[in-house]
């Protein structure tokens, strides 16, 4: 009898043991399955990526703000208003490519076979580190310029120009921002050098980019 | 006596199992306690922080665009009351100049295509097939094949693309001009809506987009539009690096 006692007592224990057992398992895994949300989400520095960048173009449009009523004050007095006028004019001709431009960037040079996709992606990168102005082999990119084609041969075209490698970006901006934006872990180099087999890239920083105008 | 030393080895043989059991309840434990999971309610809680913060920040960032355009038209109109000063021909070039930059808006026949991420996907949660949402990407290609059909103007989500604008994503979170768009986008465009069309229904055009299309993943309409309203761009235009070249220096 007491046998069967001590056996049913044996019984239980191992039941509570693998009853707490099967509940830590679950809770493992759970906890696992947060973890890799987390990752999956990549969640925290996107974040404050996402506010760096907010945070950023705020400060740039109130700059803007303080630019533009300055120039609303000029305006408003007649003296000034034609140099203000003139001003403006200068300034967009810049931006539209009317007039050969220069200034500090980035210089990059990319040779290997590449899809016409990672010479848009390549420039939006720059644009988005915050490049003023770039040029596609000499082709400087403005509104009037058409996107990148491809043609049958499976060559990249630009505004009716047959590109051939190596393919050189170039861009007027920060030059170190430029730089980081591309060769950071995980950038564009990094991702275009996985999937195309055999790509170089050179990225180099300039002391003076020249862009000119477009015709 | 014999009994006895079955006895002991059967109490042996459990001991054993409970000892490697604790082991492995340990083990289990310690690695528990070892992963530095925030718990859900200070996760939640920072999200919701977070979402605050950007909340806040793009409220900002709509009135500031507001404000430029304002004063961008206010600095127009007074440019036309002192016209007798400035003259007339410099103020033709700098109206021709801000069109094509993109600071005015602009209407006219175009196509519209609305892209959207797959039926009953939902861009928060983590688990989402990423083949199912609507990448920066897709509309970078898009973007581009318009301006292939020589586009004049292109909008996303009132969001005017010129030649400066980044669509970026972060996350999750489409950034065009670094301002947020969300699902669905319209993305219009003027121009030839023939041209325009045809290249949009060229299969290599936008070979990824059509695959995830067709497989229902990606819900993708465009249409050619009489009178589309491209909005003028709202963002800064400063340059900080840019220089004229001096000519007589060459």
């Amino acid at each position: 009898m007491k046998q069967l006692h001590n056996i049913k007592k044996r019984e239980v224990s191992i039941l509570l043991t693998a009853v707490l057992l099967g509940f830590l398992i679950a809770l493992q895994a759970r906890s696992f399955e947060d973890v890799s949300d987390v990752i999956n989400r990549n969640n925290r520095s996107d974040v404050f990526r996402e506010i760096q960048i907010l945070k950023d173009t705020n400060g740039q449009l109130r700059d803007e703000i303080d630019d533009l009523e300055d120039q609303l004050v000029k305006v408003s007095n007649n003296q000034d208003a034609l140099d203000s006028v003139r001003e403006e004019i200068d300034q967009y001709e810049a931006l539209t490519g009317k007039i050969d431009i220069s200034g500090p960037g980035l210089h990059v040079q990319i040779s290997g076979d590449i899809q016409a996709l990672w010479l848009t992606d390549m420039v939006n990168e720059l644009l988005s580190a915050g490049a003023e102005a770039v040029s596609v082999n000499s082709i400087r990119l403005t509104n009037k310029t058409a996107g990148f084609d491809t043609i049958p041969s499976g060559q990249i075209m630009i505004n009716s120009v047959i590109l051939n490698e190596p393919y050189t970006i170039e861009a007027i901006g920060e030059r170190s921002v430029l730089e980081n934006a591309l060769i950071q872990p995980e950038g564009i180099i990094e991702r275009l050098q996985r999937s195309v087999n055999g790509v170089e890239v050179v990225v180099e920083q300039r002391d003076a980019v020249t862009m000119e105008k477009v015709l | 006596m014999e009994k006895q030393e079955q006895q002991f080895k059967k109490d042996w043989k459990l001991s054993a199992v409970f000892v490697v059991t604790g082991l492995f309840i340990g083990a289990l434990l310690t690695v528990q306690f070892q992963s530095s999971i925030p718990s859900s309610t200070f996760l939640s809680d920072e999200l919701r922080a977070q979402k605050d913060l950007i909340d806040g920040y793009v409220d900002d960032q709509g009135l500031l665009k507001s404000k430029i355009v304002g004063l961008r038209t206010e600095i127009s109109e007074a440019q036309e009351r002192a016209e007798a000063s400035i003259q007339t021909a410099n103020l033709e070039t700098l109206k021709a100049l801000k069109e094509e930059i993109g600071l005015t808006s602009l209407r006219g026949p175009g196509v519209e295509i609305v892209i959207d991420d797959g039926i009953f996907v939902n861009r928060d949660n983590p688990d989402t097939v990423s083949q199912s949402l609507v990448h920066a990407s897709d509309l970078r290609d898009i973007v581009n094949i318009l301006r292939t059909a020589r586009a004049q103007a292109i909008s996303i989500n009132g969001q005017r693309v010129i030649a400066t604008t980044s669509i970026s994503s972060v996350g999750n979170t489409i950034l065009v001009n670094n301002f947020h768009l969300l699902p669905p986008f319209t993305v219009s465009a003027l121009g030839s809506p023939d041209v325009i069309m045809q290249r949009l229904n060229d299969p290599t055009a936008l070979p990824d987009l059509a695959k995830r299309t067709k497989d229902l993943n990606i819900q993708f309409m465009a249409q050619s539009k009489e009178g589309i309203l491209i909005p003028e761009y709202s963002g800064n235009l400063s340059s900080q690096y840019i220089s004229e070249v001096d000519v007589t220096k060459q």
